[in-house]
C-alpha cells in the first residue's frame, strides 16, 4: 500500500496525502477515498495530549455532526481510529468566507453576498430546528466547496439546546461576533446568539473588514454598544440585571441616516435585514425564519448561483 | 478589465456632450520639420525624471505645489503648465523633449486624466473613433451579429492605432468613413447627446428624490424626539397643575382621584402626540408611493415583472422560483398551541419570573417546542388526529 499512516486493522479506504493545518487539538490532512476516489479531509484528534480522555470538542464535533445531513452544513462521511487517535473524514472544503473576504483580489457583488446569507442561514436554520446551538459562528468557519456552497463547520463548540435548568457557559463564540446577552454573561441564552454572529458577519461581508473588533472583553462592549447603542431596561427588558451592566457608557442607538452611510451600498431591505439579525434583545432579534422570509431575498438583485461566485485563486 | 470598462464610460459619456466630431489631428510626415537641432530642445533623459517634476523647468510639486501639468495627444510629453504658455504662446512650436520631433500647438494641450499615458492615450484614440463610429444596436435593425462584427471592426480600428500599426492605412479607413457617413453621424451624435441629457435628468431626479427622502426621515425622527420631549414636560406640568387644585378638594377622595387623574393626563398627552405625528411623515409616505410608480424607480421595485423578466431573458428563459428554505421546511412551523389558563406548569412559571432568565432572552415557547418535538419526534404522530 502506497500510504503508510493507514489501520492494519481495516481495509484501506481513506489516505492520508498532505498535511493542510493543524490546530490546538487536531491536524487536518487532504487525502482520497479509495472506493470513489472522492477527495476528503482527514481531521487526526490528537488523543495522546489529552491523559484524561478525549478533547471535549471532539465528541461534540462527531456527536453533532453525525446527526445532521444538510448541503449547508459540513458533511461527516465517517470516523475510523488508527493508532489510538481518532480520525473523523470529512467533506473536503477547499476555501473559506474568511480567505474570500481578506483576498482582495477578489470582487463580489450584493448578489454574491446575498447568496452566502442565504446558504449560511439554511445551514444555521437547520441546526436550530434540531435544537443544536453552533456558538461559533465566524466567516473562518464558514467553508465553501469547490462549487461554491457554504457549509457550517467546526462544532467543537457546539451543543444541544438545553433544558430549561440548567446553566450554559457564556464563554462562547469568538469575540467580534458574540452576542450583547453573551458579553453580559448570561447564562440561559438562546439560539438567537447564533444568529447575532450571522449579522455581524453580515456587516463584514459588505464593509470587507471586521465590523466590532473588539481588543478584550471589556473593549467589545464598548466597542459593540458605540456602533449599535446600549440597551436599557425599555427594549431590553432586565438587561440591568446584569453584574457588568452598571458600568457601562450610555450611547443613543444607531439612526437609519447613520446606518446608511456606513452601510452605502446597502439597501433599505438589507439594512433591515442586517438590524433584525443585530437587534440587543435576544427576544425580539429575528429567529433563522424570519431571516430567511426576509424581503432582502426577495429583492432584487436574486442571490447569485453558487457556482457562478468567484473563489480564490 | 475594470480599467477598461471604466475608460470605456469616461467616452460614452464624452462622447455625448462633445457635441461636434472631433477633429482628427494630422499624424505622419506632413506636418513634420526635420530639424531636431532646433534650439527648444533640452538635453536630458525624460525616461526617468522625477513624477512630480516639470522636466522643462524643473518646478516640482514641492516647492511650488500648485503646479499642473499638461500633455498634447501628439507625443504625450508631460509639460508644465507654465512651460506650455512659454513655448507655445507664439505658435506651434516643436516639442522641447529631447529627441521628440512633434509639432505641438497650445490648445491641442489638456490634463492628463490617467497616470498611466497609455491609458491616456487609448482613451483619447477611442473618444476620437468613437466620435466617428457612432451607430448602435438600433442602426442595425437589431440584427445583433451584425452589430457585433462592426463592434469588432472598430476595436481594431482603435488597436491598430493605439499599437501604431498601418496608422496611415487606418487613419485614412477613418476619414474615408467619415466622409461617407457624414450625415449619419451628424444625427447620431444629436441622438447620443438627447439619450446623455435624458440619463443626465433622470440622475438628477432621483439623486432629489433620495434627499429629500432622507430629509423627510431626518425631520421625522427630530420631531418624534421633540414630541417625546414635549410629552414629558406636559405631563409632569399638569400633574403638578392638577396636585395643586386637587389639594383643595376633600381629603378622603384626593388619593384615588390623584391616580385616576395620572392616568387620564398620561393618556391625554399621549393622544396628543399621537394626533401630532407630523406633516413630514405623510409626506414621506406620500413620496414613497410616488416613487413606487415611477418608472424611473422601477429598478429597486422587487415586484417589477420587468426585471424578472429581463433576467429570464439573461439566464436562458426558465428561472427557478426562489424559495428561502430551498423547498425544506416545515409546512406547519407551529404544530401545538398553549392555552395558558388550563396548562400550568410551576416549574416554567418560575424560571419565567427569574429576572437573569428573562434577561438572557429565555422563552417558553422554545421549550415546549422541544419538548414536543423530541417526545413525537419519529412517531409520524399527529396529535389532533390521535384525540
Amino acid at each position: 500500500m502506497s500510504t503508510a499512516n493507514n489501520t492494519p486493522i481495516a481495509k484501506v479506504e481513506y489516505t492520508k496525502e498532505k498535511k493542510v493545518g493543524e490546530g490546538t487539538y487536531a491536524v487536518v490532512y487532504l487525502g482520497t477515498k479509495q472506493s470513489t476516489g472522492r477527495q476528503i479531509a482527514v481531521k487526526e484528534i490528537k488523543t495522546s495530549e489529552f491523559k484524561d480522555g478525549l478533547d471535549m470538542s471532539a465528541i461534540r464535533e462527531v456527536k453533532y455532526l453525525q446527526e445532521m445531513q444538510h448541503d449547508n452544513v459540513i458533511e461527516l462521511i465517517d470516523i475510523f481510529m488508527a493508532y489510538d487517535n481518532l480520525n473523523l473524514v470529512l467533506e473536503f472544503l477547499p476555501t473559506d468566507l474568511e480567505v474570500i473576504i481578506k483576498d482582495k483580489s477578489i470582487l463580489f457583488t450584493p448578489a454574491d453576498i446575498k447568496s452566502w446569507m442565504l446558504m449560511t442561514l439554511r445551514g444555521v436554520h437547520h441546526c436550530h430546528r434540531n435544537f443544536i446551538l453552533h456558538r461559533d459562528l465566524k466567516p473562518n468557519n464558514l467553508l465553501v466547496s469547490p462549487d461554491g456552497i457554504i457549509k457550517v463547520a467546526d462544532f467543537g463548540l457546539a451543543r444541544a439546546i438545553p433544558a430549561p435548568h440548567e446553566n450554559l457557559t457564556s464563554n462562547v463564540v469568538t469575540r467580534w461576533y458574540r452576542a450583547p446577552e453573551l458579553l453580559f454573561g448570561a447564562r440561559h441564552y438562546t439560539s438567537a446568539i447564533d444568529i447575532w454572529s450571522v449579522g455581524v458577519i453580515f456587516a463584514e461581508l459588505m464593509l470587507r473588514i471586521p465590523y466590532l473588533p473588539g481588543q478584550n472583553d471589556v473593549d467589545q462592549m464598548e466597542v459593540t454598544f458605540r456602533a449599535l447603542g446600549t440597551p436599557t431596561d425599555k427594549d431590553w427588558p432586565e438587561v440591568s440585571s446584569f453584574n457588568s451592566y452598571n458600568k457601562l457608557q450610555i450611547y443613543p442607538p444607531p439612526s437609519t441616516f447613520e446606518l446608511r452611510k456606513r452601510f452605502i451600498a446597502a439597501s433599505e431591505n438589507a439594512l433591515k435585514f442586517m438590524s433584525g439579525m443585530l437587534t440587543m434583545n435576544p427576544v425580539k432579534r429575528w429567529s433563522a425564519i424570519e431571516c430567511l422570509e426576509s424581503e432582502y431575498f426577495q429583492e432584487m438583485p436574486p442571490p447569485t448561483n453558487p457556482s457562478e461566485i468567484p473563489l480564490p485563486k | 478589465m475594470s480599467m477598461m470598462t471604466a475608460a470605456n464610460t469616461t467616452i460614452l459619456s464624452a462622447t455625448g456632450v462633445s457635441g461636434g466630431v472631433v477633429s482628427a489631428p494630422t499624424t505622419g510626415g506632413g506636418t513634420t520639420t526635420t530639424s531636431s537641432t532646433s534650439t527648444n530642445a533640452i538635453d536630458y533623459d525624460y525616461e526617468d525624471s522625477n513624477k512630480d517634476m516639470c522636466p522643462i523647468c524643473k518646478t516640482d510639486r514641492y516647492l511650488s505645489p500648485d503646479v499642473k501639468f499638461l500633455v498634447n495627444p501628439e507625443c504625450y510629453h508631460k509639460i508644465c503648465e507654465s512651460c506650455v504658455d512659454r513655448i507655445f504662446s507664439l505658435g506651434p512650436a516643436q516639442c522641447p523633449y529631447k529627441r521628440c520631433d512633434k509639432i505641438l500647438r497650445k490648445n491641442k494641450f489638456k490634463t492628463q486624466i490617467f497616470d498611466d499615458v497609455g491609458v491616456e492615450k487609448e482613451v483619447d484614440i477611442r473618444k476620437r473613433v468613437f466620435g466617428v463610429f457612432n451607430k448602435d444596436l438600433n442602426d442595425f435593425d437589431g440584427d445583433l451579429k451584425k452589430f457585433n462584427e462592426y463592434l469588432e471592426h472598430v476595436e481594431e480600428i482603435v488597436y491598430k492605432l493605439d499599437h501604431g500599426i498601418d496608422v496611415e492605412e487606418t487613419e485614412r479607413q477613418l476619414k474615408d468613413y467619415e466622409e461617407l457617413n457624414k450625415q449619419l453621424i451628424l444625427s447620431n451624435i444629436e441622438r447620443n447627446k438627447k439619450e446623455f441629457e435624458n440619463f443626465e435628468e433622470r440622475e438628477k431626479f432621483q439623486k432629489e428624490m433620495r434627499l429629500k427622502k432622507r430629509m423627510l426621515e431626518r425631520q421625522i425622527e427630530e420631531e418624534d424626539k421633540s414630541n417625546k420631549e414635549w410629552a414629558k414636560r406636559e405631563i409632569i406640568n399638569r400633574l403638578a397643575a392638577a396636585s395643586t387644585s386637587g389639594s383643595l378638594s376633600s381629603a378622603s377622595s384626593a388619593s384615588t382621584s390623584i391616580v385616576d387623574n395620572t392616568q387620564d393626563v398620561i393618556e391625554s398627552v399621549k393622544s396628543t402626540v399621537k394626533l401630532k405625528k407630523s406633516s413630514a411623515r405623510r409626506k414621506l409616505d406620500e413620496l414613497n408611493r410616488f416613487l413606487q410608480d415611477n418608472p424611473y424607480f422601477s429598478s429597486s421595485n422587487p415586484n417589477s415583472t420587468q426585471n424578472t423578466l429581463l433576467y429570464q431573458q439573461q439566464h436562458g428563459g426558465s428561472v427557478i422560483p426562489f424559495t428561502p428554505f430551498n423547498g425544506d421546511r416545515d409546512i406547519e412551523p407551529r404544530r401545538f398551541t398553549i392555552e395558558e389558563e388550563l396548562y400550568d406548569d410551576p416549574f416554567l412559571k418560575d424560571l419565567q419570573n427569574k429576572k437573569e432568565f428573562i434577561a438572557s432572552g429565555f422563552r417558553t415557547d422554545y421549550v415546549y417546542e422541544r419538548v414536543l418535538t423530541e417526545a413525537f419526534m419519529g412517531l409520524g404522530c399527529v396529535i389532533s388526529e390521535e384525540l
